[in-house]
Formats: structure tokens, C-alpha cells, sequence
């Protein structure tokens, strides 16, 4: 069986392999020595690929429609947060499109890779994978499973395999390489690993889990982080420190409360009219279970104010009074920056090798791949937290605006939108900084230059998947909402019971 | 090993729409009074965050996170269900409106009745001080109501920047004081107070933002 076979069946096992299996099971492919058993087999891949929350939905459709709900679970693997899975392709065809566009892609790098420094053998992976284990033992009692500060296994996993993918159709069998680097990645980025356990657990919200993971990062002596994965690069600090976990928190006391009221407003009905809201409920939670993106067609990138007027435009037919400047300023600020960053590189290109040449040292100097790395996290974690912003602020207007003439239902639709649009251009924003790091490392080696490519790629992922689940717990407040319009003469003011 | 922080605070900021709750928190996060077209100044929809460090005594920082609370009226059931993870609170009122003043009891009543069965340590701040002439509070019958509930007092101004790390600085060190005394407890579960850690160095965007030395007026 080859890695590839390996990272194909890690994909199929992912509901019942043990997380770190399916890491391992790159590197026990080739006869290495299992660096560890997998010891915590209560870990199932799957599970960080959901929130590690019971959807307050399902939760709230657990006593009153059991057989579906349990359709549901079982489908969660192709759509709901199962959805990842696409995020996995997309990520696959960005990888594929930098590397025709750019033409330094990651294909290219493990070619380079493969004549300058040759893959090395596995037993040189283990060695130095048993080496960062050791360390890890060390400070985390013991416990190997290398995780993101996130929990990203499942995530790392993905990368894994779509880069794993993208070079074997591209005819290079380095599987291996990429496995190494992703541990690597994971080893030297991701210290506060023991959070995946925390995701397992599944009363505790996303926002606990960020947060705890996000301590752990703080936590981390600085001195023992390499300068690549400097305290700069870390998303959940940075996601942190843009508020994001905060907004993330009370969009989680909002749905929470919601879906408590919604619970109990529906014990009190009965007969059609039980029936008949059951009926509009489900409408609207089929607004949330996102469409696929479309994949096929692939998407150009907005150009700033295309995308400032459409996220403008959605929240204007929301009809609250969310404002989304700041998110648009946020996003034009990074685009702005890999203008200017690979603007030069770019209008030279017709000229002689040695004068592009030229350029690109002088642009490396301006935007070293480590600067460029830095600023691609934190404006992942910048953009993402601006959206959870967004979200939890038109949380609290839904609930607690004025009366609008919109019915849950197309705001549920229109914040359904508003979430492939937020995600899709996560995706090209990632796309932009890989190209810009294949840019600027044109001369690094790829043991430099593959995992800043792989973290982004990786936080985009993590990033979208993040404002997806934010998007989730706007359902039990569209739900109220849309109760509390139908069960209410519209001139009478509501006021929230306590809870 | 030097902390980056010892504690964390989750306060929780309440009062009266407009008496100046979301400039006070700028200008202590970010060092400015926000202009008057900035976003700062439309009024805070459910609630807003900012966090920063402050150094309590020497050596001995505190990450502050803030819960800017809406005034508005319409989102009172959702500044309700923040009372209970807070350890500390500022209750402002704006001293050129006598009505914010009036309804002080009002607020500190319902956080009373919603943060059981914590405790938060309350700091009255009457704002806005830099607009003296118009002043409808004095400065007496706050200090008094402040008695009567237990609380301290201080008159500050986001505007020119009165006492506004001073009041920070009190709320922090009396409830510093309290968990030394262990008359206040991290416990699971609760978001009021939360350990620091003592890593090498500091988080370099945090030290960026260093508590300022102000002069009292």
C-alpha cells in the first residue's frame, strides 16, 4: 500500500480512525516504528470537524423528530459541518491553481525539494518525529497526538491528503515529505496540543475551546517557539486578541437562550398550530444547511468594492443595522498588501531573468516570507473575527431590533449567503497569500517555504470552518425570531422573560 | 520568570445609554477619545469587547476584559445575562444628566439580582467631569450613594483623560486585594477571574499597549 492509499483510507476511516492513527498511519506505511500507540482512541476524527457543541437544531429537534435527526448524523459526513470536506477540495483546487498561476507551487517546491535535498527516508522522518515527540512528552506529560492549538488534526489531515493529492497527480510520490512537514508544522506551530481532547468533549462550547486552546498558546514559553512560528503567527492569539473569541462567546449566549425559548414555546403548542411551526422551523433550518459551493466554476476574486457593495447589499436586506465596514475594511487592507507585495515581481516579468531576479531580492527584503506568513495569519484571524463580529451583532438585532419587514426566512437565506461569500473569499485571500509566499521564497528551500504555505492554507480552512459554525448558532435566534412574529400583533413590543 | 499576567478580570461596564460607557473604553484600550463620527460613538449594539494589561503593582499585571454593555433599554435582557461571568464592574452614570444618576440603584439592582450566585465588585464613575459647567450631580450626593451601596467613587473624563486609568487601576487592585483575602475564588465555570501564566516573556502586542501615568486633576 502506498502513502497514498494511506491518507485515502485515513479520508474513508475518518468517523472511526482515531485521530492520531490517521496521522501515524503515514508514517507506519513505510514500516517506521509507530512512534506511539495510538492511546486515546475515545478521539474520533470526525469529531473536530464538528462543533464540539450539539447543534442547539438538532438538539432542539432530538425530542420531536428523532428519525430525522438521526438522517442527519448520519449525512453529516457529506454536508452539515461535514462540509469540510468540500472546504478540503477547495483547498485542493486553490493548491492546484497557485501552482499553474504562479507556476512556484507547492508541486514545484517538493520537485525542487526532491533534486536539492532529496525526501528523506523514513526512518529519518521518525527519528525526528520521535525527537519532537520526546520534546512534546516532555512539557505535555507524556501524550504524543501532535494537534493544532485549534485541534486541527482532522484539518491537518486534510491538508495532508489535498497535498498529499495534488502531488501524486502531479507524478511525485512524496507523500512522506509533505506527512514530515506537516508534523513539523504541527510539532514546531501548534505547542498547546492537548486541546484536541478538549473538542472531544462535547459540552463544552467552540468558544471555550478557542479560548482554552488560546491560553494554552500564551502559555507556551516563547523561547521554545522557533522564529518561523513566532507568537506573531499565532491565530488563536491573534483571533483573541481582534476580539474574536468574546463576539464568539455572546453569539453563544444568544443562541443558547434562544434555543432554550424556542424549546419552550414549542412544549406550550399544540395540534395544527404545533404542526404548522414545526413546518416554518424546518424551512428555516434548511436555509442553514449550506449549499455546496460551487466548485466547478472557479471564482475570481472580488475586486475590493465589488466585495464591500455585495457584503453592503446582504446586510441591507437583512434590514438591521449591522454595519460591515469594518470587516470590509479589514479584508481591502489585506488584499491592498499583496498588491503592493507582489506589484513589482509582477509588472517586470517581461524583462530579463537577472533583472526580476533583481526585484525579487529586493522585494524579499521588503516582504520576507516570514513577514508575508505573519500578516497572512493575522489577517485570517483579523477577517474572521470581524465576521463573527458581524454575526453576533446581527444576533442581537434580530432579537432585539426594530420590527422589519423581512421574514426569517429570507434573512436565514440571505445570512446563508452571506456565509459562502465570507468563506469563498477566505479561500481566494489564502490563494493571494501562497502566491505571494511563492513569490517571495522563489529561492527558499521548501523545508522553509511548505509550511507557511500549508499554516495558511490551513487557517483559511480552520477560518472558514469557524465562521460556518458562528453562522450555525444564528438558527435558534432566526427561530424565536421568526416564532415571535407570528405568535405577536407587530405593534406590541416584545420584551424578553428573563431565562 | 516574570507574568505576562496574573489574573484575568472579565468587567462588565453598565449605565445609562450615552453617559459615555464605550469612550471611556477607548480611551483606556486604545489611548484616544474617539472623534465624533467614529463608529465608537454610535451606540453599542448588545455588547462590545475590549481587553488590555495593567500593571497593579509593579511586576504584577492583570489582563482586563471588558464587556461594554448597549444603555439602550431594548437590550436589557442581553446585558442581564452577562452580570454572572463578571467579577467587576464599572456602574456609570453621566454627571450632566441627572436621570443616569437616578437610575444607578436601578442597575445595581438588577446586577444583583442576575449575578447570583457570584458577587461583583462594583466602581461608581460619574463621567463626563470635564463638562463641569453643566454639572447635575454633585460630587457629594454621589459620594454618598456610593457609601450607601458599598461602592467607591470616582469622576472621570474620556475626553481629556481624567482618572480614567485611575478607575481601572482601583477596580483592579480591590479585586486583586479580594482574591488574596480569598474572599473571591476562580472557580470552573465561571469567567469572572481566571489564572495567568508565567511564560519567558511577554506577549509582544500586549506590552505594546503600557498602562500611562496620568495626573490627577
Amino acid at each position: 500500500m502506498s502513502a497514498g492509499d494511506a491518507a485515502v483510507m485515513a479520508d474513508k476511516d475518518a468517523t472511526e480512525t482515531p485521530a492520531v492513527t490517521e496521522a501515524a498511519s503515514i508514517l507506519k506505511d513505510e514500516n517506521c516504528e509507530p512512534v506511539e500507540k495510538p492511546e486515546n482512541k475515545c478521539q474520533p476524527a470526525v469529531s473536530t470537524r464538528k462543533r464540539p457543541e450539539t447543534r442547539p437544531s438538532s438538539d432542539l429537534e432530538a425530542s420531536e423528530l428523532p428519525a430525522q435527526q438521526e438522517t442527519a448524523s448520519k449525512d453529516a459526513s457529506q454536508t452539515g459541518w461535514g462540509y469540510w470536506g468540500s472546504w478540503g477540495k477547495s483547498l485542493l483546487s486553490s493548491a492546484s491553481a497557485t501552482v499553474a498561476t504562479v507556476g512556484q507551487g507547492i508541486s514545484n517546491v517538493i520537485e525542487k525539494a526532491e533534486t536539492s535535498l532529496g525526501i528523506p527516508s523514513p526512518t529519518e522522518i521518525s527519528a525526528e518525529v520521535k525527537q519532537a515527540a520526546g520534546e512534546t512528552s516532555a512539557s505535555e506529560n507524556g501524550s504524543l497526538l501532535v494537534s493544532g492549538p485549534f485541534g486541527m488534526l482532522s484539518t491537518i489531515s486534510t491538508a495532508v491528503q489535498s497535498t498529499g493529492k495534488s502531488v501524486i497527480s502531479g507524478g511525485l510520490d512524496a507523500l512522506e515529505f509533505i506527512g514530515k512537514k506537516t508534523m513539523d508544522v504541527i510539532a514546531e506551530g501548534d505547542p498547546g496540543f492537548k486541546r484536541t481532547k478538549g473538542l472531544m468533549i462535547r459540552n463544552s462550547t467552540l468558544s471555550q475551546v478557542l479560548r482554552e486552546a488560546k491560553d494554552k498558546e500564551e502559555q507556551w514559553p516563547s523561547n521554545e517557539v522557533t522564529m518561523e512560528t513566532d507568537k506573531k503567527t499565532h491565530y488563536g492569539l491573534l483571533f483573541d486578541e481582534f476580539q474574536g473569541l468574546s463576539h464568539l462567546e455572546a453569539l453563544e449566549m444568544l443562541s443558547r437562550e434562544s434555543e432554550i425559548k424556542v424549546k419552550s414555546i414549542l412544549s406550550s403548542l399544540s395540534g395544527e398550530e404545533l404542526q404548522t411551526t414545526r413546518l416554518e422551523l424546518e424551512q428555516l433550518k434548511e436555509a442553514f444547511s449550506l449549499a455546496e459551493f460551487c466548485e466547478e466554476e472557479e471564482e475570481e476574486r472580488q475586486g475590493d468594492e465589488d466585495f464591500t457593495k455585495e457584503i453592503t447589499e446582504l446586510i441591507a436586506q437583512l434590514h438591521v443595522s449591522s454595519r460591515p465596514e469594518k470587516l470590509a475594511r479589514a479584508r481591502n487592507t489585506a488584499y491592498e498588501w499583496i498588491r503592493t507585495s507582489l506589484a513589482k515581481p509582477v509588472a517586470e516579468k517581461e524583462e530579463g531573468e537577472k533583472q526580476l531576479e533583481a526585484e525579487n531580492t529586493e522585494e524579499a527584503q521588503k516582504h520576507s516570507i516570514e513577514d508575508i506568513h505573519a500578516f497572512a495569519i493575522r489577517s485570517l484571524a483579523e477577517l474572521t473575527a470581524c465576521s463573527i463580529e458581524l454575526f453576533h451583532k446581527t444576533a442581537a438585532l434580530v432579537l432585539h431590533g426594530q420590527k422589519q419587514e423581512v421574514t426569517a426566512l429570507e434573512r436565514s437565506q440571505t445570512l446563508s449567503q452571506m456565509t459562502v461569500m465570507l468563506c469563498k473569499d477566505l479561500a481566494s485571500l489564502s490563494k493571494e497569500f501562497t502566491t505571494c509566499l511563492t513569490t517571495a521564497g522563489v529561492k527558499e528551500k521548501a523545508d522553509v517555504l511548505n509550511p507557511l504555505i500549508t499554516a495558511v492554507f490551513l487557517e483559511a480552512s480552520n477560518s472558514a470552518s469557524y465562521i460556518q459554525d458562528a453562522f450555525q448558532l444564528l438558527l435558534p435566534v432566526l427561530q424565536i425570531s421568526l416564532i415571535e412574529n407570528k405568535t405577536e400583533s407587530p405593534d406590541v413590543s416584545h420584551q424578553p422573560r428573563d431565562l | 520568570m516574570e507574568a505576562i499576567w496574573i489574573y484575568q478580570f472579565r468587567l462588565i461596564v453598565i449605565g445609562d445609554s450615552t453617559v459615555g460607557k464605550s469612550c471611556l473604553l477607548h480611551r483606556f484600550t486604545q489611548g484616544r477619545f474617539p472623534g465624533l463620527r467614529s463608529p465608537a460613538c454610535d451606540p453599542t449594539v448588545g455588547v462590545d469587547f475590549f481587553s488590555r494589561l495593567l500593571e497593579i503593582e509593579p511586576g504584577k499585571r492583570i489582563k482586563l476584559q471588558l464587556w461594554d454593555t448597549a444603555g439602550q433599554e431594548r437590550f436589557r435582557s442581553i446585558t442581564r445575562s452577562y452580570y454572572r461571568n463578571s467579577v467587576g464592574g464599572f456602574l456609570v452614570f453621566d454627571i450632566t444628566n441627572r436621570r443616569s444618576f437616578e437610575h444607578v440603584k436601578d442597575w445595581l439592582e438588577e446586577a444583583k439580582m442576575h449575578v447570583q450566585p457570584f458577587q461583583i465588585v462594583f466602581l461608581l464613575v460619574g463621567h463626563k467631569c470635564d463638562l463641569a459647567s453643566q454639572r447635575q450631580v454633585s460630587r457629594e450626593e454621589a459620594e454618598k450613594l456610593s457609601k450607601d451601596c458599598g461602592m467607591k467613587y470616582i469622576e472621570t473624563s474620556a475626553k481629556d483623560a481624567t482618572n480614567v486609568e485611575e478607575s481601572f487601576t482601583i477596580l483592579a487592585r480591590d479585586i486583586y486585594e479580594l482574591i488574596k483575602k480569598g474572599d473571591i475564588c476562580i472557580q470552573d465555570g465561571w469567567e469572572g477571574v481566571k489564572s495567568g501564566f508565567v511564560p519567558n516573556t511577554v506577549h509582544s502586542s500586549e506590552e505594546a499597549v503600557k498602562p500611562r501615568k496620568q495626573c490627577f486633576c
